[in-house]
């Protein structure tokens, strides 16, 4: 059961457009997890183009603007169903823009190990831009996923009785658990629950699962290692999870 | 001055829902029959309404009538994809408009393409984004950490340990390896520099 999910407010920026990207990124792939953040998402989406779009009292002032020339300039563009068909017409033996819908359609898992792991909808586009696991310590695996300018993020694989070194955070660190449970010494989590962390939290994730347990987690800042031999990470800690 | 086909002043005094079902049917039209009078009377309901979300949000009037054009460019483009059974024009309207916000926001802060509003919300989900694969960088893993570090001078080697696996201070290192504190800087400072050289070698 999920637990854990984004605070309203940051639903409600999510719908508003204002959370950045890869905040988003995280909230979109709970949200596609989460049936009752979809429906608040949902609902809240309603609500906000009711209030910005509906407003009856409105009054049509400063119409300096030339709507008419827009309107004749829009108006003058094909569908896109049109376009497309044209396009059809020039090569009618490939159909390039459903072509590539359907192998997209067909890549929706990561596979680690022989397992596939299914990923949310949201998440399923940046299979492509994920580089190949590597192992962190024993039972830890972890492979990128480019997210741009926005960072880097990590798809982390904890098999059973894997852990994280105890760190806090310099910055901010986002997890989603896609499949499977761990703990931190702070709480248990289950697939689809979000978690937020900053400096002000330190834990240990560690995994018990028999199955293991698969996260996205996007940290914005390294994360500062705070025992054993991980700590020797912490100079380099910009170079580990850049 | 708003030129060709008039405002019809009893628009804005109807219910939203009779509002909704109204522009509904124009939609519908435009998506059906491509006509131009559906459109222009779902362009004069929300064009004005979009441009005053749209100048609240970005607080510019180029970028505004911006947001308005490319919207409704969709609109007029994409009206097939609305779904009177999924939620009301307005929604579907925002929906379209919010992304082009989020993505010309994206732009104006000259981030490359990386997480783009299709990816959050796939509103007017037939285009296909391109996807473009970047090279990954090679990652440090706490493994090669380890084999680097057995690879230090001994001396090197043994400050490094105490100070950074076993948490002490470098004036306890100090005190018991018995050496000056200097000497405790300029050692791990050595180290350091050597692992970081030897990390970005492996690069």
């Amino acid at each position: 059961m999920i637990r854990f999910h984004p605070s309203a407010q940051q639903l409600v920026s999510f719908v508003d457009g204002n959370l950045s990207p890869a905040v988003s990124l995280m909230v979109s792939a709970h949200c596609d997890m989460c049936s009752t953040c979809q429906r608040f998402v949902e609902q809240e989406t309603e609500r906000l183009a009711g209030s910005l779009l509906q407003d009856n009292g409105f009054k049509q002032v400063d119409l300096k603007a030339d709507y008419s020339a827009m309107i004749a300039q829009i108006t003058q563009a094909p569908s896109s169903v049109e376009a497309d068909t044209g396009l059809n017409q020039k090569e009618i033996s490939r159909k390039p823009s459903s072509k590539t819908e359907v192998s997209k359609a067909a890549i929706h898992s990561i596979e680690l190990d022989g397992r596939n792991f299914v990923l949310p909808r949201t998440l399923q586009r940046y299979i492509e831009k994920t580089g190949g696991w590597s192992s962190l310590v024993g039972k830890l695996w972890q492979a990128p996923v480019d997210l741009g300018s926005q960072g880097v993020a990590n798809f982390i694989y904890m098999a059973k009785g894997g852990s994280v070194p105890e760190h806090t955070h310099r910055g901010t660190e986002y997890t989603l658990v896609i499949n499977g449970e761990f703990s931190d010494g702070i709480n248990n989590y289950d697939s689809g629950d979000f978690i937020f962390m900053d400096g002000q939290n330190t834990h240990t994730p560690r995994s018990d699962n028999a199955q293991g347990c698969l996260v996205f987690t996007i940290v914005d800042q390294p994360l500062h290692f705070t025992s054993g031999i991980a700590r020797l990470l912490n100079p380099f800690s910009h170079l580990f999870f850049r | 001055m708003l030129v060709g086909i008039p405002l019809e002043q009893s628009k804005s005094t109807i219910k939203p829902k009779e509002c909704a079902v109204e522009m509904s049917d124009y939609l519908v039209e435009v998506a059906q029959k491509r006509c131009k009078k559906s459109f222009a009377r779902v362009f004069n309901y929300f064009a004005p309404r979009l441009r005053s979300y749209a100048l609240k949000q970005m607080g510019n009037e180029a970028l505004a009538m911006e947001l308005v054009q490319d919207t409704m460019s969709n609109v007029w483009q994409k009206a097939h994809l609305f779904n009177a059974e999924k939620g009301s024009p307005s929604t579907w309207i925002f929906t379209i408009a919010r992304n082009i916000r989020f993505d010309m926001l994206r732009k104006l802060q000259n981030r490359k393409e990386d997480v783009c509003s299709d990816d959050l919300w796939p509103v007017l989900c037939e285009q296909t984004a391109d996807l473009n694969e970047a090279p990954l960088d090679e990652q440090v893993t706490l493994e090669q950490i380890g084999y680097l570090f057995e690879s230090l001078p001994v001396k090197q080697k043994a400050v490094i340990e105490a100070i950074y696996i076993d948490g002490k201070s470098q004036q306890e290192v100090a005190d018991e390896l018995d050496i000056p504190l200097g000497t405790v800087k300029s050692r791990t400072r050595l180290a350091l520099q050597r692992l970081k050289g030897m990390l970005q070698s492996n690069d």
